[in-house]
């Protein structure tokens, strides 16, 4: 009898978790993790934060130490890419040219940054990988202007990152308020305001048409004519998922690779999670791809349960946060409406929750600086409730005490 | 992660102070302290979350969970272990309660 194999594609913490989880539901058979990078599975929040700012250092990030893929006898394949599904076969081609037999395969390929064309060379950088960090790390310490274009999380976080390290900043967003798109126009200026008030630069509405390189730097034009000179260009205008090894074999994508709640494909044994998973989401009733760090790891280890047996619907709530100068910006659930959002605590005091309320039902809470109140949204967002504005507005009264309690919470001796 | 014990045992609070369900954070020959009753279990750890040393008793305490507010970590009240990364743990500090109810710690 021939042991099972599992092959997990994709060297993030999607299938890290994945591969973790296999193990913890007690799957013994083999484990093959197939990643591009050079280096095991690790951590992508601190790339564009405190890695950049020298106040962590890759090892502390990994998801696992290395020894520990030997101790689960997970078989690691870095620097090393899957090139083709063969799914009647039941088996993937490496970039070595190797087959690899599967009875069970989970893409979790991530995405990769948007590109814009004709910004390229020695001294723009796209930032996704270590790799990527490090060359940008490695080049602030030598850098004094440094431009940000795009201002969405990546854009912000780098910005807070490079004048953190005393580096004139400036970012240019063709919006008219930066963030607005993924956080609304209140908050979106709210932190413009945080970015304004340490320096950066923010040139709404405005957004670079053409990059020149020069002998020692950047000649950067705008759509309004303007002109910037710079040392140093970030840009972060999005991602795009990595669905082409999925496409080429058949399988079903659409803006992702598409899945159902169980994290399947449309090809048998084959599942997708993380940044790259179109999943359908049984509370909303439709497919949704998340990029969030967060959403990766639950996926990751939702697919482990579903490969050992256990059919368990991936029905969580989306949870983020981007860590900005000292502030905390945390988010959990789907805004209805970025424009009709509720505010508990004060936006002048960068100390605020701000809630989308839809008939009663809080649909998503953004908050600065009070991840109390996320957490206490978190375990209520699918939980039965009735609040209104009022209550939300009214910080007398504990966010808690307008949530149905769990027995177990309020029993006291 | 356990410290070891030195036998310089220090009042920490009292159990009425800390009910069951409870965390709460003190300080102890200036250390930061936090100091949890599970179910009448009373376990002292580091006040910081092994993740960026963000204070914990900011945080959530169901019952059985302890979750750093600042990126979710979770933890497992009664052994300190990580339940959400599990590839971490709270430093324990020893910890006992008398029979008056004082709860001492040996902070080393």
């Amino acid at each position: 009898m021939s042991t099972r194999r599992h092959v997990l594609v994709g060297g993030g913490v999607a299938a890290a978790a994945t591969a973790t989880h296999l193990r913890k539901h007690g799957f013994d058979g083999e484990i093959v993790l197939v990643g591009d990078e050079p280096q095991p599975p690790y951590e992508r929040p601190p790339l564009s934060k405190d890695f950049l700012l020298g106040t962590t250092e890759f090892e502390e990030f990994q998801v696992r130490p290395p020894a520990w893929y030997d101790e689960q006898s997970v078989d690691l394949r870095v620097g090393i890419r899957v090139t083709a599904i063969d799914v009647p076969g039941r088996s993937v081609t490496l970039s070595t040219g190797e087959r690899l037999g599967y009875d069970g395969l989970v893409l979790a390929t991530g995405v990769r940054p948007r590109r814009l064309p004709g910004f390229d060379g020695d001294r723009v950088h796209y930032l996704r990988t270590a790799a990527d960090s490090q060359r940008l790390r490695a080049q602030l310490a030598e850098s004094e202007r440094v431009v940000v274009i795009g201002a969405g999380f990546i854009g912000c976080e780098v910005a807070a990152a490079a004048v953190g390290l005393g580096k004139q900043v400036t970012i240019f967003d063709p919006a008219p308020t930066p963030l607005a798109r993924v956080l609304g126009a209140t908050i979106g200026s709210v932190m413009t305001g945080i970015h304004r008030s340490r320096g950066v630069q923010i040139r709404a509405g405005e957004y670079i048409s053409e990059l020149r390189h020069t002998g020692d730097g950047m000649l950067l034009t705008s759509n309004l004519g303007h002109r910037v000179e710079c040392d140093l260009v970030v840009v972060g205008i999005g991602c795009e998922p990595n669905v082409e090894l999925a496409a080429e074999a058949g399988l079903a994508t659409d803006g992702g690779i598409v899945v159902d709640e169980y994290g399947r494909t449309s090809a048998p044994d084959i599942y997708a999670a993380g940044d790259v998973a179109a999943q359908y989401h049984p509370v909303y009733g439709r497919t949704i791809r998340v990029e969030h760090h967060d959403n990766a790891l639950r996926q990751g280890a939702n697919v482990a349960l579903n490969l050992t047996g256990s059919a368990e619907p991936f029905a969580e709530a989306h949870w983020f946060w981007s860590d900005q100068y000292e502030h905390s910006l945390q988010s959990v659930g789907r805004p209805a409406d970025l424009e009709d959002l509720v505010i508990r605590g004060s936006l002048e005091d960068h100390d605020f929750s701000a809630f989308s309320l839809v008939d009663g039902r809080i649909q998503a809470v953004i908050s600065l600086n009070r991840p109390r109140d996320v957490l206490e949204v978190r375990r209520m967002l699918f939980a039965p409730h009735e609040v209104t504005a009022e209550q939300l507005r009214d910080e007398s009264v504990p966010l808690k005490r307008l949530i149905p309690r769990s027995p177990r919470a309020t029993a006291r001796a | 992660m356990s410290s070891a014990i030195t036998g310089q045992w220090q009042e920490a609070m009292h159990l009425d102070d800390l009910w069951e369900g409870e965390m709460e954070g003190v300080e102890i020959d200036g250390k930061k302290v936090l100091l949890v009753n599970i179910d009448g279990e009373v376990r002292a750890y580091k006040n910081r979350c092994p993740h960026q040393a963000w204070a914990l008793d900011e945080g959530d305490f169901d019952g059985q969970t302890i979750t750093c507010v600042r990126h979710m970590w979770t933890f497992d009240a009664l052994s300190g272990k990580g339940t959400n990364p599990d590839n971490c743990e709270l430093i324990t500090y020893p910890c006992r309660v008398e029979e008056d109810g004082t709860i001492l710690v040996d902070v080393g």
